[in-house]
């Protein structure tokens, strides 16, 4: 169990709220119109909504593996931290090497990237 | 191991209930029970849709596998209901030295669940980055030979990534299912912490801890329900908006994704958004891969939702009993674990399956 607190009040209390703020977020940022903003930035609604969607991913994922899981505060969360990080090599070669490749990757790399390329 | 080895020459009964005062068990029948009721099931399966084509006949084997799986889980409830906290197995060897080993085996079988949602993630962006969106292919216009030779032509399927989002945040009524489905996993993984936090509390009575205990586990059962139903309105049933003149809602029916068509065969999906303005052409496409990719990925993960309710059934009936101590609290941490890494996978589930 937490033997801490967040700015003084209960832990798990304090990363419900954090939570729940941040879905709504997420979910107003989906039905909200946000085009005038994307146009602002130079991009697409779709791509500026997956940039917030993304960024409102990771400290979720990290508040309920820290606080939830007890990943932190605990007498043995450092070492159960590196062993839920363990996969994360793999994670990033299949992530990197399957999910990122497209049909005509080996025909659309950059000459720079491609066989007979020797200038250095 | 923590008195482990304090065994006397009592034979543990291997079908359970287990007296803990005589050591920790090693000779249990359900794990064995357990794997041979699997395979039955998954096996029946498999045969009973083979090719496409269903065989009934494979019915009583799928029900003799759920049966031994029953059977077993009664044999591992029979034990546990008994255990009282003593000879949990700490761990004596480098890295895991005086960490519990129930602790350290249910945070490796969580790596081997990472892998198996990394592979079904890693396969969604590899089809959503390599095969062209259906709205990129219905941006560019119906075909013409001099003028727009890659257009679409109406009645001719055009195989093309089409995310589930398009139908499910296209407005808050579709999103609602799944939106209160993210808060209710947010509030259960909470809930779950609050049944753990008063097993733990050495300084309450027992009645009370009983209640706090099983309300809060009730509670976490009931949110786990509550994301299974929504999940089936979602993709099978649909739902009514009634007429509520007060706020400018008007009547209308939510149809589910299967019966707008969203379905794993679909090879002549047309949403409604892809009819051409000025012919009244319908595009029609082939999205078979976009919803296979859907349906597993998020059925994968309710299976997962679906496994943690019979877990908590099981839990909150324990709890109810008031079996549940300081000293054997552990169970529902472990547990916990599983079900804050469901919520977990949630997380990225919501915003990349129902939102982008």
């Amino acid at each position: 169990m937490a033997h801490y607190k967040i700015l003084g009040q209960d832990p798990y209390w304090m990363n419900f709220y954090g939570l729940m703020i941040l879905t709504f977020i997420e979910v107003a940022a989906v039905g909200l119109d946000l085009s005038e903003f994307a146009a602002d930035y130079d991009t697409t609604e779709k791509v500026l909504t997956l940039w917030i969607l993304t960024f409102i991913a990771i400290p979720k994922f990290i508040m309920i593996a820290a606080i939830f899981m007890h990943l932190y505060g605990d007498a043995d969360s450092g070492i159960l931290t590196l062993t839920a990080l363990f996969p994360a090599f793999f994670i990033i070669v299949m992530v990197l090497f399957v999910g990122l490749t497209h049909p005509d990757a080996a025909t659309s790399l950059p000459a720079w990237c491609r066989p007979g390329y020797y200038e250095f | 191991m923590s008195g482990d080895y304090d065994h006397d020459y009592h034979t543990p009964e291997p079908w359970g209930p287990h007296d803990w005062g005589h050591g920790a068990p090693h000779n249990s029948f359900s794990p064995i029970f357990l794997s041979i009721g699997i395979a039955i099931f998954l096996f029946a399966m498999a045969e009973a849709w083979s090719y496409g084509t269903y065989n009934p006949g494979n019915i009583p084997m799928i029900l003799l596998g759920l049966l031994v799986i029953g059977f077993a889980l009664f044999i591992w409830w029979r034990q546990d209901l008994s255990f009282d906290g003593h000879y949990e197995p700490l761990a004596t060897g480098v890295p895991f030295r005086g960490v519990q080993i129930r602790k350290v085996g249910v945070w490796v079988f969580l790596m081997s669940e990472m892998m198996v949602f990394t592979s079904l993630f890693s396969t969604y962006m590899r089809y959503r980055l390599g095969i062209e969106n259906c709205g990129t292919v219905f941006d560019r216009g119906m075909f013409d030979p001099a003028t727009n030779p890659t257009g679409w032509q109406e009645g001719v399927a055009v195989t093309c990534f089409e995310p589930a989002s398009h139908l499910i945040a296209s407005s808050w009524w579709h999103l609602a299912p799944g939106a209160i489905n993210t808060f209710a996993l947010i509030l259960s993984s909470f809930t779950i912490v609050q049944a753990l936090r008063y097993a733990k509390m050495p300084d309450l009575d027992d009645e009370a801890r009983r209640k706090k205990v099983y309300r809060y586990l009730g509670a976490t059962w009931f949110l786990a329900c509550l994301f299974l139903t929504l999940k089936m309105i979602e993709w099978f049933i649909g739902f009514y908006v009634p007429e509520i003149s007060a706020i400018g809602l008007h009547e209308h029916d939510i149809i589910s994704l299967v019966d707008e068509g969203y379905t794993i065969n679909a090879d002549h999906y047309q949403h409604h958004s892809y009819v051409d303005e000025a012919t009244g052409a319908h595009m029609v496409a082939n999205i078979q891969v976009s919803a296979s990719l859907f349906y597993v990925t998020t059925g994968t993960h309710g299976a997962h939702v679906a496994g943690g309710i019979i877990g908590l059934s099981y839990m909150t009936f324990k709890a109810w009993k008031g079996l549940y101590t300081p000293n054997n609290a552990v169970s529902i941490e472990y547990f916990g674990l599983y079900w804050h890494f469901v919520d977990l996978v949630w997380v990225l589930v919501f915003p990349f399956f129902y939102l982008y």
